[in-house]
């Protein structure tokens, strides 16, 4: 196909006066018919209006187009437009390309029409340059298996199995500990309702485990996950109960002749549970298990069973295997437990709990019957003090906000306070009330009301009375000015919510990132708060950052939606720009390479011992980075392959290099940016020839050096803030670290520092972009064309026996 | 790093600072004995200055060039620093470890002693006494070298701000429980009480400025020390040792209580359980007359 | 100025550098040099610096705000996290001084630093009762060197002429002798009587070469060698 001739048609657009208030249009349009290949010219006044986009269909059908070139504003904007444009004629939409010479010239050189059309020539120069060898694409389709599994059973996991499920769509609803429901569960009360929540949550929970599209898998591990969107396979491991789920009823009655109790997680340790035993009555499924830890192995629980034979001390784990089309991930929350910090005396003083341990006493089902009572002497206390932020909005331990803390503090000062009334008095330290949603400040006036009293102060120290074991709390009560020791006969420490333990271990199995909180990392914290970089794979809950039961079901439904987006279709179209090896240059068939594989930060590249490396092309989303990694220049990118952009870079230095300035500018952020420049009309010197790249990542050395070797002023590689905004999560960092290394050889030769730029530009920093192009343009000129080509001439020789081994 | 190797005796220089030469003169004493009998070579500086700590409330730079200088001094004789003050020790700590750090501030601070013979480098390290039993005699020679463990004897320690403050700083131990002095004192078989707010302040820094203050402070620690039922607190900086003794008297006549708490430096204690005599280790410098409670440590004590 | 009544008349110094905050305390009418803690006199003053009112106690006028205030502390070491502090008042909870003084907050005192209440807080007196304990800095949630930050604010003070005279006293000695106390020959004598080494000289010459340029002569008003 690309042995055919290229006859290229270049459109060139006034877009009004934005651009030809500018350019001089018509020199543009005569220039263009001078190059080699292009056939067809014309020029519009708005080429992606209706007249516009007919006239290229029209001409490639008339003048037989294989390329089309079109001249306007930036690809960001309409590049998807001219695509179809090309595909409704027949042409495959990959043959097109784009000349931005709107926001990278007419808008932002409006002082020097002369050289923003010498600029907006050479642009378009480096558009048919890449167009000659442009490639046809097609999208690739992979099929979908239209299940879905959802890791984690919590009200977000409820949430989003049962969406899915009502959907029409098979759910795997697979829960680490014996039973649904989460921390919800645990609770008491919800705010601002006071909901009981096992009773809000306990129907959800038998819906989830009768509905005919859910299968829950309790009491099984994520051992790991292979595959891409669409196409998962994942491997479970069953944990042995002991107990054959098919076999029991629920009925109990092993639990009731079982000798042994042992401390229940459950009931955070205050409470006990037979070594056969349901974590909880509500618990779904409803299966015993058996602790092994604690079971003395008396088999009486065998014979209280009797005919169902439901014990079976032989069970073992079972790994099985599930193929999904679509993951989400709703892991939830921990919490801290302050034994590290003596300053509150948690774990030291009987008197001081966490929250979490407080809803379990006040709970009517608890341990204690409801009754709140002191670990001391059992005695209720007359005083408790609810302390906030103890973990929470600290650098020295978690720096975030944990969100739900004020709110649950009024719930339980409310509930003290409507179940003893006078007996009882509560107070509640802080820094500030957080009581941001419906219904919120209204629950925070109700607590006023009954007479819970407010101290605004952090809490230093909590310190005990060695007999009384009473507590007394040191705060500087703020809005008094003076320091305070306020006693409590019980002190409620509202801690931290945490990500659970094996978040790490959850998110290397998924291939999804966490941020600096150590909470999983939404694609985007605006606009895509569920998706993950994983296709396919979706995040709901508190696994994402804490947030209370309104927010996590709906981010579980909204989970949900974005999974039948995939689930819903037969096939899944994936965008062509992938990566793909030459086996026959691949290295890793005879010696063990797979820097590649290694390097992928989507761990999309295979490569196995003794075989050439292989990409997962549904894996593949895109970035290069493997490109410009490989040793052997064995892998290529599709549309964005080494032949095109060295035949942009030739394009652009091919008249007085010395005084250009070549730039390799990443999509998502630094071309943006210089979008943005553009848009916002800030008016730099017409120095840059930008090169677009999806990621900086895919920025070569060996662009670098021909750059350098073809005479260039100076070279800029444009990305991504360091460290999380990378598009590619981490193509950035690998750029870095490629440059830093390829910088120092280059000085070492003779070149001045400030020829060879690496900038972090993102899509806003428009103004930062023109900053520094005027800050490159200056330093180029007082470094002058004479030393500059002195230095290139020393560099070429080298440059030249350097990039002689490259492959052309 | 520095010369002294573990080898033959460790060699510190040792910096006594400005208090202790002119009014606590009991605890270089008792270090000098308690010391030498365990092994390590106090070297005498020729020349010192004040750490600076006093004026730094008053010119931050003045202190840290007079910081600097000594710490330059031992940095002439490849000597780590041994302060008995952790007023002195904490402040040359800090503004070793800043200096070693900061490029910017030691360009600064050496243009200072441009005319001079001294240069900062950075090649030593500053311990307080405290530090340097723990980490080079150890614990365990220490527990080697008691000869009577003074096990009838209830004792609290009030180790005061400086030695581990601030935990960035200084880096020593956990300043919100802190556990060396305790292990150490608890080597010499005394039994180590607890009491409330024993890391607090005593209050001393503040005086000159306001000593009603400082002795409330410090009234408070010694109502705590004597509800926790200890019969002595220990101290190992020479501004507690004078809240606590010196002033006792003044606390008992202001606030009309009675305390009779005798406070040793810890190489008295230290002493006492190596077998030296009374005399030997300044006892009688303490104006708060130990007698009783060092006669009834003796009478109970388990001999090795 | 209307409303500032604050207790003990401080009289922040115009152009002669050498006067100072008039804080009566126990030690400076002794004839012997102020030490640190001995009952010389036996006397307490009846009012000690931090028995007057609270220096927030009348309201504020907007002249006296400077809203740059912060950003100069933030340039020095020890202040740089001035702007990070939430007021959550932990510094002041446990401050050992806070507890025992009607008017010293330290919480406070960054207050007015943050917002740049220059005259309020460099001639308060309380500025001058931290006991530089530092509790307050290793607690602190946000990484306030809360400490540094009452340094700074104490050397901004002092540079204006405002600071106890003990402090006058100490840095007097330390240019006289190279350390804070001047010990009497008899002190020096009885070393060697108990078989002490002598003790190490002080070099005031070298001290005072330094104080000339860091300023610290300036500070304490003096021109030149004692």
């Amino acid at each position: 196909m690309a042995a055919e001739k290229p006859r290229i048609g270049v459109f060139v657009c006034h877009c009004g006066l934005n651009i030809a208030g500018v350019i001089d249009i018509k020199e543009v349009t005569e220039y263009a018919k001078t190059l080699p290949d292009v056939v067809y010219t014309k020029d519009n006044r708005y080429t992606c209006a209706d007249p516009g986009q007919d006239e290229i269909r029209k001409a490639i059908k008339e003048h037989n187009l294989n390329r089309v070139v079109v001249a306007a504003c930036s690809p960001r904007m309409h590049e998807p437009t001219f695509r179809k444009t090309s595909a409704d004629a027949g042409l495959n939409p990959y043959f097109f390309e784009m000349a931005n010479i709107r926001e990278f010239s007419s808008w932002c050189h409006p002082s020097t029409p002369k050289e923003a059309t010498e600029k907006a020539k050479q642009l378009i120069k480096m558009a048919i340059a890449k167009a000659r060898l442009l490639q046809p694409l097609k999208e690739i389709e992979v099929p979908v298996t239209s299940k879905a599994l959802v890791i984690g059973g919590g009200i977000a996991g409820i949430n989003s199995a049962l969406d899915l499920a009502e959907m029409g769509f098979k759910v795997y609803l697979l829960e680490k500990t014996e039973s649904i429901g989460g921390h919800m569960a645990q609770l008491d009360k919800t705010f601002p309702t006071l909901d009981c929540s096992i009773c809000i949550e306990g129907p959800k929970m038998v819906d989830v485990g009768r509905h005919p599209n859910i299968e829950i898998i309790s009491y099984a591990d994520l051992i790991s996950v292979s595959g891409f969107v669409g196409n998962f396979k994942a491997k479970i491991k069953k944990n042995p109960r002991y107990v054959i789920q098919e076999n029991c009823t629920g009925c109990g009655e092993c639990k009731e002749v079982c000798p042994i109790e042992y401390p229940n997680d459950w009931d955070m340790q205050m409470g006990v549970r037979k070594a056969i035993s349901v974590p909880f009555e509500q618990a779904v499924p409803l299966v015993y298990t058996i602790n092994l830890d604690h079971c003395i192995e008396c088999y009486k629980c065998m014979d209280a069973c009797g005919a169902r034979q439901a014990i079976s001390f032989g069970q073992e784990p079972e790994e099985i295997e599930l193929e999904v089309g679509t993951i989400i991930v709703a892991t939830g929350f921990d919490i801290y437990l302050p034994y590290d910090d003596p300053l509150y005396g948690y774990g030291r003083y009987d008197n001081v709990i966490t929250a979490l341990e407080f809803e379990r006493l006040i709970l009517a089902a608890g341990p204690t019957g409801g009754k709140v009572i002191r670990g001391s002497d059992g005695k209720k206390p007359h005083t408790i003090a609810f302390i906030q932020c103890v973990g929470s909005r600290n650098l020295k331990k978690y720096e975030y906000c944990s969100g739900f803390c004020c709110m649950y503090a009024l719930k339980n000062a409310i509930l003290l306070k409507e179940k003893y009334k006078d007996e009882v008095e509560v107070s509640i330290l802080y820094m500030d009330m957080r009581t941001h949603f419906k219904g919120y400040e209204e629950f925070y006036r109700r607590a006023r009301d009954l007479g819970i009293t407010f101290i605004r102060g952090r809490v230093s120290h909590v310190l005990e009375e060695a007999e009384t074991k009473d507590l007394v709390v040191r705060a500087e009560d703020m809005t008094l000015g003076q320091p305070i020791e306020l006693p409590a006969e019980m002190v409620v420490l509202c801690t931290a919510a945490i990500p659970k333990p094996d978040a790490g271990d959850m998110a290397r199995i998924l291939n999804i990132s966490r941020g600096t909180d150590g909470f999983f990392m939404e694609s985007h914290p605006k606009l895509k708060p569920i998706d993950t970089p994983a296709d396919g794979v979706f995040v709901a809950g508190a696994c994402q950052a804490p947030k209370d039961i309104p927010y996590s079901v709906s981010q579980g439904s909204g989970a949900a939606a974005r999974a039948a987006t995939i689930l819903s279709k037969e096939k899944w179209k994936i965008e062509p720009i992938v990566a793909v090896v030459d086996p026959e240059r691949c290295r890793n068939t005879n010696v063990k390479c797979g820097i590649c594989a290694e390097r992928c930060p989507y761990g999309a590249i295979e490569a196995l011992e003794k075989q050439p490396a292989r990409v997962v092309t549904a894996m593949c989303h895109g970035c290069g980075t493997c490109v410009a990694e490989c040793p052997a220049d064995a892998i290529t990118q599709k549309h964005f392959t080494d032949e095109q952009i060295f035949a942009q870079v030739r394009a652009a230095l091919e008249d007085d290099p010395a005084g250009k300035i070549l730039g390799f500018l990443c999509n998502w952020c630094c071309y943006a940016g210089a979008d943005l420049a553009g848009t916002s009309r800030f008016e730099y010197p017409p120095l840059i020839r930008p090169i677009r790249v999806m990621c900086s990542g895919r920025v070569d050395r060996d662009f670098v050096l021909e750059a350098f070797r073809l005479g260039a002023g100076m070279v800029l590689v444009g990305a991504c803030h360091l460290p999380y905004d990378c598009h590619y999560i981490s193509g950035n960092w690998k750029m870095k670290a490629r440059m830093d290394a390829l910088a120092p050889m280059l000085q070492k030769l003779g070149l001045s520092p400030q020829r060879f730029r690496v900038e972090y530009v993102s899509a806003a920093e428009g103004l930062k972009f023109a900053e520094v192009m005027k800050e490159m343009a200056a330093q180029l000129e007082e470094l002058g064309p004479e030393q500059i080509k002195a230095e290139n001439a020393k560099l070429k020789p080298i440059l030249d026996r350097m990039l002689s081994k490259k492959q052309q | 790093m520095t010369t002294s190797e573990k080898s033959s005796n460790p060699k510190f220089l040792l910096f006594l600072g400005c208090a202790i030469p002119y009014r606590v003169s009991s605890y270089e004493i008792a270090t000098r004995k308690v010391l030498g009998k365990l092994g390590i070579e106090l070297v005498e500086m020729p020349e010192y200055n004040c750490c600076g700590l006093p004026i730094d409330p008053i010119n931050h730079e003045m202190m840290l060039v007079l910081a600097a200088r000594n710490l330059c001094m031992a940095e002439q004789r490849g000597l780590n620093i041994v302060a008995l003050c952790p007023g002195c020790a904490g402040t040359l700590r800090k503004v070793n470890k800043k200096l070693k750090e900061d490029k910017e501030l030691r360009g600064k601070i050496n243009g200072y002693f441009k005319d001079t013979e001294i240069e900062f480098k950075g090649s030593i390290e500053v311990k307080h006494l405290v530090q340097l039993l723990a980490e080079d005699v150890g614990i365990d020679k220490i527990k080697g070298a008691v000869k009577r463990r003074l096990a009838g004897l209830r004792v609290a320690e009030h180790e005061g701000c400086h030695v581990t403050r601030p935990a960035e700083g200084v880096g020593f131990d956990d300043p919100e429980d802190p556990q060396i002095l305790r292990e150490l004192i608890e080597a010499t078989g005394a039994k180590y009480v607890e009491y409330t707010d024993r890391t607090a302040c005593c209050g001393a820094p503040i005086v000159g400025v306001n000593d009603k203050i400082t002795l409330q402070l410090a009234r408070e620690k010694l109502v705590h020390v004597k509800e926790a039922g200890a019969q002595a607190l220990i101290t190992v900086c020479p501004f507690c040792h004078m809240t606590f003794d010196t002033n006792q008297p003044r606390i008992e006549r202001m606030f009309n209580e009675t305390f009779k708490i005798p406070i040793l430096h810890y190489p008295q204690l230290l002493g006492l359980a190596m077998g030296f005599p009374s005399e030997e280790l300044a006892l009688k410098e303490l104006r708060v007359d130990p007698t009783a409670v060092v006669s009834q440590m003796l009478e109970k004590r388990e001999d090795n | 100025m209307a409303g500032n009544r604050s207790g003990p008349s401080l009289k922040p110094s115009g152009k002669d550098t050498s006067k100072t905050l008039e804080i009566p305390s126990a030690t400076n009418q002794s004839t012997q040099p102020p030490m640190p803690l001995q009952g010389v006199g036996g006397h307490l003053s009846e009012r000690s610096a931090g028995d007057s009112m609270p220096t927030v106690s009348s309201p504020i006028q907007a002249h006296e705000f400077d809203l740059h205030f912060k950003y100069e502390i933030a340039k020095m070491h020890g202040g740089e996290k001035l702007k990070q502090c939430f007021q959550c008042g932990t510094c002041t909870s446990d401050c050992p001084v806070a507890r025992f003084s009607d008017s010293y907050r330290p919480r406070q005192i960054i207050r007015m630093a943050q917002l740049g209440l220059k005259k309020r807080v460099l001639s308060s007196d309380t500025l001058w009762l931290c006991a530089s304990c530092f509790t307050c800095t290793d607690r602190c949630p946000q990484d306030v060197e809360v400490a540094s930050v009452i340094r700074i604010l104490r050397n901004a003070a002092a540079e204006q002429g405002l600071l106890p005279s003990i402090f006058k006293e100490l840095g007097s000695n330390i240019l006289e002798t190279g350390i804070a106390y001047r010990i009497p020959e008899l002190r020096l004598k009885k070393r060697e009587q108990i078989g002490l080494p002598p003790l190490p000289k002080g070099n005031a010459k070298a001290v005072v070469g330094l104080a000339k340029a860091v300023g610290f002569l300036k500070t304490l008003g003096r021109r030149g060698e004692p």
